[in-house]
Order: structure tokens, then sequence, then C-alpha cells
């Protein structure tokens, strides 16, 4: 079943649950007639065209996205806040049949080379009562087009199937319990897979949806977590730890009901998951890996029993990881997935292609496997850093680097240096009103780490260059 | 530490300072005379860790002659005293 087989069952079996809560409730029988009508405005396209979607979390969004979905065409989510160049790059490889926005964003493609007839307002196709028939997908047909973040490379295409969607979905729901009881507050944004997959469980498991633009204001995002008796929560790591350091108080009263705080896997600070791990009394955190194109491949629930706070968990019911190592050294090696999630090919890109062969996508990702099956990451092949022949992993050392208060984050890179090669690079956003001094990180580093290890340039950053999505683009911090 | 002067028992306390830091699991075990050679750890890394923490808090630049030349506590003090 697609997407909004599921909205459609829904609403004939509980027809006045509340779908969603935005600036009004709307329950699933509203929300079904809303995209069906959305599906059939639709303007005469071939079946299976790509239409792109811009629009910030909203009703709009979700009714665009699957009156899209539903009429048999590609939703192609792009992030308002992308920048000029990688708009045109992606609208030139998706090569939409119809622009699709909301007023406030119009402007961001009214200098491109669109055509005029392509770019159309919300309002106006909501307006339109074409009653045009739409032929239903099939299971393989693409539901939606993604591209990836863009941290380490050029941003790639990602088209996902109707079938991978339902069975990253089912997992989701499966492993973690979503229920149609649930009231799920997601901050995070929908034209991302983290945001959208958190959309796809809550309607698959016909539960209730708030929307919240995003955790700018993370108290708010507190206030209505409380206010609507919010069973669960998504967000990011970063999101989590600056809520421990500022709203530490306050977290413990409002998240003590929750039955799940989800979050995704770049490396949550052990220090974090142990305090919410005490905060959340009726509940447990959890995280997962995936990657766009291999959509939630192992799960990790942070209960007390697992002593295994660094790990991202067990692969999700029928997907497969092997780690393969070069030259059989070490235990540590490339993740590579298999399942029903992974893509069978990338959109319209021959070279990303040869990462995915027989079935396996070779990630980029550095891992291990402990004897428990429990996937632990330690990096990406291609941030190792060689200093003085010595592999160093990044990501460790700004693991290391997070543990101090003061601070918020911190990314490692290499620096050329005539005697060793390579030598370790750290830059660093400190918390706000932090007084700490570079000789002070050096010599925390130097209790902490191997001599090699330790960074021997320290750059203090105001912001860290970041993609539309909140990433940061560490391939802008080499030297 | 900015423009502030240092005499010389001033820049040897924090010498020592650095020192400790340098090789936390020395402390109070510190000679001005003790050898590069006596002190576990002291590879070429710590040599470039103990140079940039000093570069660090007195605001000077060590240049690479010098920095190899460094074997001791009273190098050191040499160095950053002809760089201050």
């Amino acid at each position: 079943m697609i997407i909004t087989d599921y909205l459609q069952s829904f609403a004939q079996k509980t027809p006045n649950k509340i779908a969603v809560i935005d600036k009004e409730n709307i329950t699933y029988e509203k929300l079904f007639q809303k995209v069906s009508d959305f599906s059939s405005s639709i303007p005469d396209i071939p079946q299976r065209s790509v239409i792109s979607l811009m629009f910030d979390n909203s009703i709009e969004f979700l009714i665009s996205y699957l009156g899209t979905v539903s009429a048999g065409h590609i939703a192609h989510l792009i992030s308002p806040n992308i920048s000029k160049i990688n708009l045109e790059s992606q609208l030139e490889s998706s090569k939409p049949k119809i622009v699709l926005t909301n007023k406030k964003f119009m402007r961001k493609f009214e200098r491109l080379d669109l055509m005029e007839n392509n770019l159309i307002e919300y309002s106006e196709i909501v307006k339109k009562k074409n009653s045009t028939v739409k032929m239903k997908p099939k299971m393989n047909d693409y539901a939606y087009l993604l591209f990836t973040s863009g941290t380490t490379s050029k941003p790639k295409g990602v088209g996902i199937t109707h079938s991978q969607s339902e069975f990253t979905t089912n997992n989701i729901i499966k492993v973690l319990g979503y229920n149609s009881s649930d009231m799920n507050v997601v901050p995070l944004p929908f034209f991302h897979s983290f945001g959208l997959g958190c959309v796809h469980t809550s309607i698959f498991s016909g539960a209730s949806l708030v929307i919240q633009k995003n955790t700018s204001e993370i108290t708010s995002v507190l206030d209505v977590i409380e206010d609507k008796k919010a069973t669960t929560f998504a967000a990011v790591p970063s999101t989590l730890t600056t809520i421990l350091k500022n709203l530490r108080e306050k977290a413990g009263k409002t998240f003590s009901n929750l039955r799940l705080i989800m979050t995704n896997s770049t490396s949550i600070p052990i220090s974090t998951v142990k305090e919410y791990k005490k905060i959340l009394k009726n509940g447990h955190l959890a995280t997962y890996y995936g990657l766009t194109e291999a959509s939630r491949s192992t799960f990790m629930i942070f209960k007390d029993d697992i002593k295994k706070e660094t790990s991202v968990g067990v692969p999700a019911p029928n997907v497969q990881i092997k780690i393969v190592k070069k030259n059989n050294e070490g235990k540590q090696g490339n993740i590579l997935i298999k399942g029903k999630n992974v893509i069978d090919n990338y959109w319209d890109n021959v070279e990303a292609d040869k990462n995915i062969v027989m079935g396996w996508l070779e990630t980029g990702d550095l891992g291990t496997i402990d004897s428990d099956g429990y996937l632990y990451l330690v990096g990406r092949n291609d941030d190792i850093i060689n200093v003085a022949g010595n592999k160093v992993n990044p990501y460790e050392i700004e693991k290391i680097v997070k543990e101090l208060s003061e601070i918020e984050d911190a990314v490692v890179v290499g620096k050329k240096h005539d005697t060793f090669g390579n030598v370790i690079k750290l830059i660093v956003k400190k918390t706000k009103g932090s007084q700490i001094k570079k000789s002070e990180i050096i010599t925390y580093c130097i209790k902490n780490m191997e001599r090699y290890k330790v960074p021997i340039d320290i750059e203090f950053i105001d912001e860290f260059p970041k993609t539309e999505y909140g990433k940061i683009k560490r391939f802008m911090l080499q030297e | 530490m900015s423009h502030v002067i240092l005499n010389n028992d001033e820049i040897k306390i924090e010498i020592e300072k650095i020192f400790s830091q340098v090789f936390p699991s020395f402390e109070g075990d510190f000679a001005w005379d003790k050898h590069q050679k006596d002190y576990e750890g002291w590879d070429s890394f710590a040599q470039l860790q103990l140079i940039t923490v000093a570069e660090e808090f007195f605001e000077i630049e060590i240049n690479l002659d010098d920095a190899i030349k460094i074997k001791s506590a009273q190098d050191l003090f040499d160095c950053v005293k002809s760089a201050t």
C-alpha cells in the first residue's frame, strides 16, 4: 500500500481522529479529502513526472506532498534554505514538470530559467477544480526524490519508491512501537529524510502529528510537548544536547511523560545519552543509523540494561549490514548495507551507482560490529587523516573535545605539515560566554588521547558553514 | 596574557606550568636541566605540543631551527626569553 492508502484507511476507520495539528486541528477524514482534491487539481502532465515542492513545515507541505505521490508523480522535496547554485543544480537534474511553492518562496524561483507555466503557487492549484482522473502509482514507482545533504561531496539525487518507503516505515513502527494513540511532535524539516520518515510513521500508524517549524524556539517546542501531552518527540542530537545545557530542569518535567525521543545517527555524546536515560522515566531515547539511500538501517533503543551507549544499534528487520575490512587488519572497516530500504541506483548518476553492487550499498562510513551484533560508527572513510603514518579518525577527537562543557561544537580536519605530512587542526565553536583558552583545550586533549591525535592548531569560529539541512560542511573547512 | 611583560621568574613559573600540562604524568618531577631523553613520551609530537602551547601562551613565534634545539625546560626558557 502507498502512503495515501493508509491515509484513506484511517479516514474511513477513524474519520474524526486528529491527523495533524498545525494552526488548526485536521482530522483524518478532512486531510484525506484535501489530499484527494489537491491530487485531482494537478494539471495534466505525464504519469511519473517530477513535481518540485518547496515548503517549510506546514499543512501545505503535507497536502502537496501526499497529493503529488497519490497522483502517481514524484515529489522532489527542496529545502527553502537551499542556495541558488544547489537549487539550479537540483532542478537541472530532476527536470520537474511543475514547481510548486507558496507565496513567500516564489521569489527564489523567479530569477531562474524556468518555463513560466512550470511555477505554480499553492493557492492557485487548490483553487482549481480539474477533477482529472489520476492513475494510481505502482509500488515500484518513485514516490519522492531527495538530494543528499552534501556534507562530504556534491549532493546526489536519491529517488525512493513506494515499496522502499513502506518497508522502512513499517520497520520504524515495528521496532519503536508507534501506534494510533501516539501524539508525535516533530520540529525536524519534512524535506529531509529524518523528518519525512516521522511524517510517514505518524500517518502509517494512524497517529497525530504536531507540526513544528523548527527548533529555533526550543522553549516553545517544549511547551507544545507539554500542552499537547505528546508521547514522542524527534530531534537531532545537537538539539537534545542544547536542551540539556540550557533547559535541563524544564526538560526533566516536560519529557518525563514521553514514551520515546527519537534522534538520528550522528554521534551523540555519551553524557547526553546518560542524562536522557535519567530524564525519561517512562520512556526511552532511541537512535538509528541510515542514509537517505538506505533509510533506517539500524535501530538502537537506549535501555538501562543495554550498556552500549556509543552504538547505533542492530540491523533493522530484514536489513543486512556487513563490515568490509581492507587488508584484514583491525576491527573497523567499510559499512555495507543490503535490504529493501536500499535504493537500486542513484538519480541520473552513473558514477555514484558504482557504490551499489549486487544490492550492497557501500556507505563510505567506517564502523565495527561487536559480538552481540551492535554497530558502532567510527567515521567516514574519506575523512581519515594521516598523521606521520598514523590513521586518525577526526570523529574520535571531536567526540572527546565535545565532552568539554564550554565547547558547543567542534570539527577536526587535517593540516599540511612539513615533518608529519599532516597534523590535527581543531575548529571550535564555544558556548555562549565561554572563556576557554586554546591551551586548556590542548592540555585536555593531551590527557585524553594519544600524542599524535592532539590538535596542533586550534581556531575559534562563530558559526560553522552548514548545509540547508543544518549539517556542517566539513569539506569547506579543509585546508 | 597579552602585552604583559614578564620577568625571568614569572616566565619560569609559566614554563613549569606548560611542562606540567604537556607531560601531566610528570607533575612534581620537574627539573630545569632534565633532558628530553629522561622524559617518557617526549617524542616529536610532544615537542610540537610544547612549542604550540608556549607560542600560544607567550604570544610568540618560535622558528623551526630554535624549536628543534629545545631539549630541556631550560632550552625552552632561553628560547622564550630571546623571542619576547
